[in-house]
Protein backbone atom coordinates (compact mmCIF):
# COMPACT_ATOMS: atom_id res chain seq x y z
CA UNK A 1 0.00 0.00 0.00
CA UNK A 2 1.42 3.33 -1.04
CA UNK A 3 1.56 6.43 1.17
CA UNK A 4 0.68 9.70 -0.53
CA UNK A 5 1.71 13.05 0.81
CA UNK A 6 -0.85 15.16 -1.03
CA UNK A 7 -3.01 15.90 1.97
CA UNK A 8 -4.98 19.10 2.15
CA UNK A 9 -5.47 21.09 5.33
CA UNK A 10 -3.04 19.58 7.74
CA UNK A 11 -3.16 22.85 9.66
CA UNK A 12 -0.65 23.98 12.27
CA UNK A 13 2.22 21.58 12.75
CA UNK A 14 1.61 20.08 9.35
CA UNK A 15 3.06 16.62 9.01
CA UNK A 16 3.11 16.00 12.77
CA UNK A 17 0.21 14.34 14.52
CA UNK A 18 -1.74 13.72 11.29
CA UNK A 19 -1.68 10.26 9.83
CA UNK A 20 -1.40 10.35 6.05
CA UNK A 21 -1.64 6.97 4.38
CA UNK A 22 -4.66 7.69 2.14
CA UNK A 23 -5.42 4.07 1.10
CA UNK A 24 -5.41 2.94 4.73
CA UNK A 25 -7.55 5.92 5.74
CA UNK A 26 -10.09 5.08 3.02
CA UNK A 27 -10.24 1.45 4.11
CA UNK A 28 -10.69 2.50 7.74
CA UNK A 29 -13.44 4.91 6.75
CA UNK A 30 -15.32 2.23 4.82
CA UNK A 31 -14.97 -0.27 7.67
CA UNK A 32 -18.18 1.00 9.30
CA UNK A 33 -20.24 1.03 6.12
CA UNK A 34 -20.35 2.19 2.47
CA UNK A 35 -19.67 5.85 1.73
CA UNK A 36 -19.26 8.16 -1.26
CA UNK A 37 -16.26 10.46 -1.74
CA UNK A 38 -17.47 13.52 0.15
CA UNK A 39 -18.63 11.42 3.12
CA UNK A 40 -15.23 9.71 3.20
CA UNK A 41 -13.41 13.05 3.33
CA UNK A 42 -15.55 14.21 6.26
CA UNK A 43 -15.30 10.86 8.05
CA UNK A 44 -11.51 10.70 7.70
CA UNK A 45 -11.22 14.28 8.99
CA UNK A 46 -13.22 13.22 12.09
CA UNK A 47 -11.30 9.97 12.43
CA UNK A 48 -7.77 11.34 12.50
CA UNK A 49 -7.76 15.05 11.69
CA UNK A 50 -6.43 14.55 8.16
CA UNK A 51 -8.45 16.22 5.43
CA UNK A 52 -7.72 14.47 2.15
CA UNK A 53 -7.82 16.51 -1.04
CA UNK A 54 -10.12 15.15 -3.76
CA UNK A 55 -7.18 14.22 -5.98
CA UNK A 56 -5.51 12.28 -3.17
CA UNK A 57 -8.78 10.60 -2.23
CA UNK A 58 -9.53 9.40 -5.76
CA UNK A 59 -5.91 8.32 -6.26
CA UNK A 60 -6.41 6.03 -3.27
CA UNK A 61 -9.90 4.91 -4.33
CA UNK A 62 -8.68 3.97 -7.83
CA UNK A 63 -5.77 1.93 -6.51
CA UNK A 64 -7.88 0.21 -3.85
CA UNK A 65 -10.55 -0.70 -6.38
CA UNK A 66 -8.00 -2.06 -8.84
CA UNK A 67 -6.56 -4.19 -6.03
CA UNK A 68 -10.03 -5.50 -5.22
CA UNK A 69 -10.02 -4.09 -1.68
CA UNK A 70 -13.06 -1.87 -2.24
CA UNK A 71 -15.90 -2.08 -4.75
CA UNK A 72 -18.45 0.37 -6.14
CA UNK A 73 -22.13 0.11 -5.29
CA UNK A 74 -24.98 1.33 -7.55
CA UNK A 75 -24.63 5.13 -7.91
CA UNK A 76 -26.89 7.50 -5.95
CA UNK A 77 -27.66 10.30 -8.41
CA UNK A 78 -24.15 11.47 -9.38
CA UNK A 79 -22.49 10.18 -6.24
CA UNK A 80 -20.67 6.88 -6.29
CA UNK A 81 -20.64 4.96 -3.01
CA UNK A 82 -17.99 2.33 -2.29
CA UNK A 83 -17.80 -0.50 0.19
CA UNK A 84 -14.91 -2.48 1.57
CA UNK A 85 -14.52 -6.07 0.35
CA UNK A 86 -13.60 -9.13 2.41
CA UNK A 87 -10.05 -8.91 1.05
CA UNK A 88 -10.00 -5.22 2.00
CA UNK A 89 -11.08 -6.03 5.56
CA UNK A 90 -8.30 -8.58 5.80
CA UNK A 91 -5.72 -6.04 4.60
CA UNK A 92 -7.06 -3.37 6.94
CA UNK A 93 -6.89 -5.72 9.92
CA UNK A 94 -3.32 -6.73 9.06
CA UNK A 95 -2.20 -3.14 8.56
CA UNK A 96 -3.79 -1.92 11.78
CA UNK A 97 -2.32 -4.82 13.73
CA UNK A 98 1.14 -3.93 12.40
CA UNK A 99 0.57 -0.29 13.30
CA UNK A 100 -0.61 -1.27 16.77
CA UNK A 101 2.53 -3.36 17.35
CA UNK A 102 4.67 -0.56 15.99
CA UNK A 103 3.06 2.12 18.15
CA UNK A 104 3.22 -0.09 21.24
CA UNK A 105 6.93 -0.74 20.70
CA UNK A 106 7.57 2.94 20.01
CA UNK A 107 5.70 4.06 23.12
CA UNK A 108 7.57 1.52 25.25
CA UNK A 109 10.83 2.99 24.03
CA UNK A 110 9.61 6.47 24.90
CA UNK A 111 8.59 5.27 28.37
CA UNK A 112 12.09 3.95 28.88
CA UNK A 113 13.65 7.39 28.26
CA UNK B 1 -16.39 24.51 -6.89
CA UNK B 2 -18.02 25.72 -10.06
CA UNK B 3 -18.75 23.23 -12.82
CA UNK B 4 -16.40 24.76 -15.37
CA UNK B 5 -13.37 24.60 -13.06
CA UNK B 6 -14.29 21.06 -11.98
CA UNK B 7 -14.46 19.97 -15.62
CA UNK B 8 -11.17 21.68 -16.43
CA UNK B 9 -9.40 19.98 -13.51
CA UNK B 10 -10.89 16.63 -14.38
CA UNK B 11 -9.71 16.99 -17.97
CA UNK B 12 -6.10 16.97 -16.72
CA UNK B 13 -6.34 13.25 -15.97
CA UNK B 14 -5.47 10.59 -18.55
CA UNK B 15 -8.36 9.53 -20.78
CA UNK B 16 -8.66 5.98 -19.43
CA UNK B 17 -8.79 7.30 -15.85
CA UNK B 18 -11.51 9.81 -16.83
CA UNK B 19 -13.54 7.11 -18.54
CA UNK B 20 -13.70 5.15 -15.30
CA UNK B 21 -13.79 7.83 -12.59
CA UNK B 22 -14.49 11.08 -14.44
CA UNK B 23 -18.21 11.49 -13.76
CA UNK B 24 -18.10 10.71 -10.05
CA UNK B 25 -14.88 12.70 -9.55
CA UNK B 26 -16.39 15.73 -11.24
CA UNK B 27 -19.46 15.43 -8.99
CA UNK B 28 -17.20 15.29 -5.93
CA UNK B 29 -15.30 18.38 -7.08
CA UNK B 30 -18.53 20.30 -7.63
CA UNK B 31 -19.75 19.56 -4.10
CA UNK B 32 -16.40 20.37 -2.49
CA UNK B 33 -14.33 23.49 -1.87
CA UNK B 34 -13.12 25.49 -4.84
CA UNK B 35 -10.03 26.95 -3.21
CA UNK B 36 -6.50 27.09 -4.58
CA UNK B 37 -5.26 24.31 -2.31
CA UNK B 38 -7.87 21.91 -3.67
CA UNK B 39 -6.97 22.83 -7.25
CA UNK B 40 -3.26 22.27 -6.56
CA UNK B 41 -4.07 18.92 -4.98
CA UNK B 42 -6.04 17.82 -8.06
CA UNK B 43 -3.38 19.06 -10.50
CA UNK B 44 -0.71 17.17 -8.55
CA UNK B 45 -2.79 13.99 -8.47
CA UNK B 46 -3.51 14.24 -12.22
CA UNK B 47 0.18 14.70 -12.96
CA UNK B 48 1.00 11.72 -10.81
CA UNK B 49 -1.58 9.66 -12.68
CA UNK B 50 0.20 10.50 -15.93
CA UNK B 51 3.61 9.57 -14.56
CA UNK B 52 2.63 6.59 -12.40
CA UNK B 53 -0.70 5.33 -13.77
CA UNK B 54 -2.98 3.30 -11.56
CA UNK B 55 -2.21 -0.34 -12.33
CA UNK B 56 -4.96 -2.89 -12.73
CA UNK B 57 -6.98 -4.99 -15.10
CA UNK B 58 -9.64 -2.37 -15.81
CA UNK B 59 -7.21 0.44 -16.50
CA UNK B 60 -4.36 -1.42 -18.22
CA UNK B 61 -5.92 -1.89 -21.59
CA UNK B 62 -3.90 0.66 -23.56
CA UNK B 63 -1.96 -0.99 -26.36
CA UNK B 64 1.75 -0.68 -25.62
CA UNK B 65 3.29 -1.81 -28.89
CA UNK B 66 6.60 -0.41 -30.10
CA UNK B 67 4.71 1.60 -32.76
CA UNK B 68 2.34 3.12 -30.22
CA UNK B 69 5.20 4.19 -27.97
CA UNK B 70 7.26 5.51 -30.88
CA UNK B 71 4.35 7.82 -31.81
CA UNK B 72 4.70 9.64 -28.48
CA UNK B 73 6.35 13.06 -28.94
CA UNK B 74 8.72 12.30 -26.07
CA UNK B 75 9.91 9.23 -28.02
CA UNK B 76 10.54 10.70 -31.45
CA UNK B 77 11.50 14.29 -30.54
CA UNK B 78 14.93 13.39 -29.05
CA UNK B 79 15.74 11.27 -32.12
CA UNK B 80 14.66 14.12 -34.40
CA UNK B 81 16.74 16.60 -32.39
CA UNK B 82 19.84 14.40 -32.62
CA UNK B 83 19.37 13.85 -36.35
CA UNK B 84 18.88 17.59 -36.88
CA UNK B 85 22.09 18.24 -34.93
CA UNK B 86 23.90 15.61 -37.02
CA UNK B 87 22.57 17.14 -40.26
CA UNK B 88 23.78 20.56 -39.14
CA UNK B 89 27.27 19.23 -38.45
CA UNK B 90 27.44 17.42 -41.80
CA UNK B 91 26.05 20.50 -43.59
CA UNK B 92 28.69 22.67 -41.93
CA UNK B 93 31.47 20.28 -42.95
CA UNK B 94 30.14 20.09 -46.52
CA UNK B 95 30.13 23.88 -46.78
CA UNK B 96 33.27 24.92 -44.89
CA UNK B 97 35.21 21.67 -44.48
CA UNK B 98 36.34 20.11 -41.20
CA UNK B 99 37.92 23.27 -39.84
CA UNK B 100 38.31 23.57 -36.09
CA UNK B 101 37.68 27.12 -34.92
CA UNK B 102 38.40 28.40 -31.42
CA UNK B 103 35.40 30.73 -31.51
CA UNK B 104 32.11 28.79 -31.37
CA UNK B 105 29.72 29.75 -34.15
CA UNK B 106 25.94 29.65 -34.38
CA UNK B 107 25.96 26.04 -35.58
CA UNK B 108 27.93 24.94 -32.53
CA UNK B 109 25.52 26.73 -30.20
CA UNK B 110 22.50 25.23 -31.92
CA UNK B 111 24.09 21.78 -31.73
CA UNK B 112 24.62 22.19 -27.99
CA UNK B 113 21.04 23.39 -27.49
CA UNK B 114 19.61 20.46 -29.43
CA UNK B 115 21.70 17.91 -27.55
CA UNK B 116 21.14 19.38 -24.09
CA UNK B 117 17.47 20.17 -24.74
CA UNK B 118 16.59 16.55 -25.38
CA UNK B 119 17.81 15.34 -21.97
CA UNK B 120 14.69 16.34 -19.99
CA UNK B 121 12.51 14.89 -22.77
CA UNK B 122 14.36 11.56 -22.61
CA UNK B 123 14.06 11.56 -18.81
CA UNK B 124 10.31 12.25 -19.02
CA UNK B 125 9.89 9.49 -21.61
CA UNK B 126 11.78 6.96 -19.49
CA UNK B 127 9.87 7.82 -16.29
CA UNK B 128 6.52 7.65 -18.04
CA UNK B 129 6.96 4.55 -20.19
CA UNK B 130 9.45 2.26 -18.45
CA UNK B 131 6.91 1.10 -15.82
CA UNK B 132 4.24 0.47 -18.49
CA UNK B 133 6.20 -1.26 -21.23
CA UNK B 134 9.82 -1.82 -20.19
CA UNK B 135 11.02 -3.78 -23.24
CA UNK B 136 9.56 -1.47 -25.89
CA UNK B 137 10.73 1.58 -23.96
CA UNK B 138 14.28 0.22 -23.81
CA UNK B 139 14.25 -0.20 -27.62
CA UNK B 140 13.19 3.44 -28.02
CA UNK B 141 15.77 4.61 -25.49
CA UNK B 142 18.41 2.68 -27.44
CA UNK B 143 17.34 4.51 -30.60
CA UNK B 144 17.50 7.86 -28.83
CA UNK B 145 20.93 6.98 -27.46
CA UNK B 146 22.13 5.78 -30.87
CA UNK B 147 21.00 8.98 -32.59
CA UNK B 148 22.68 11.13 -29.94
CA UNK B 149 25.86 9.06 -30.23
CA UNK B 150 25.89 9.48 -34.03
CA UNK B 151 25.60 13.22 -33.67
CA UNK B 152 28.40 13.38 -31.10
CA UNK B 153 30.59 10.97 -33.08
CA UNK B 154 30.50 13.29 -36.09
CA UNK B 155 31.70 16.20 -33.97
CA UNK B 156 34.56 14.20 -32.45
CA UNK B 157 35.44 12.38 -35.68
CA UNK B 158 35.93 15.66 -37.53
CA UNK B 159 37.59 17.18 -34.46
CA UNK B 160 35.11 20.06 -34.21
CA UNK B 161 34.66 19.90 -30.45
Amino acid sequence: MRSTRNVVGAGAGAGMGHYSDPPLLVLASLADGPKHGHAMIEDIALLCGTRLGPGTLYGAIARLEQQGWIEPLPPEERRQPYRITVAGLRVLRAKLTTLQQFSRAGLERLEAL
Amino acid sequence: MNRRLARLLMSLYPRRWRERYGAEFEALLETGRGDLRTSINVVGAALREHIVPTPGRKMDQLPCSFGTIMKQPSAYLPVAMSLTALAMVLGYIAKYGAVHETDEGAVAHLWQLLMAGQMPIVAFFAIKWLPRAPRQTLYVLAQQFGAALASMAAVFFFNLG
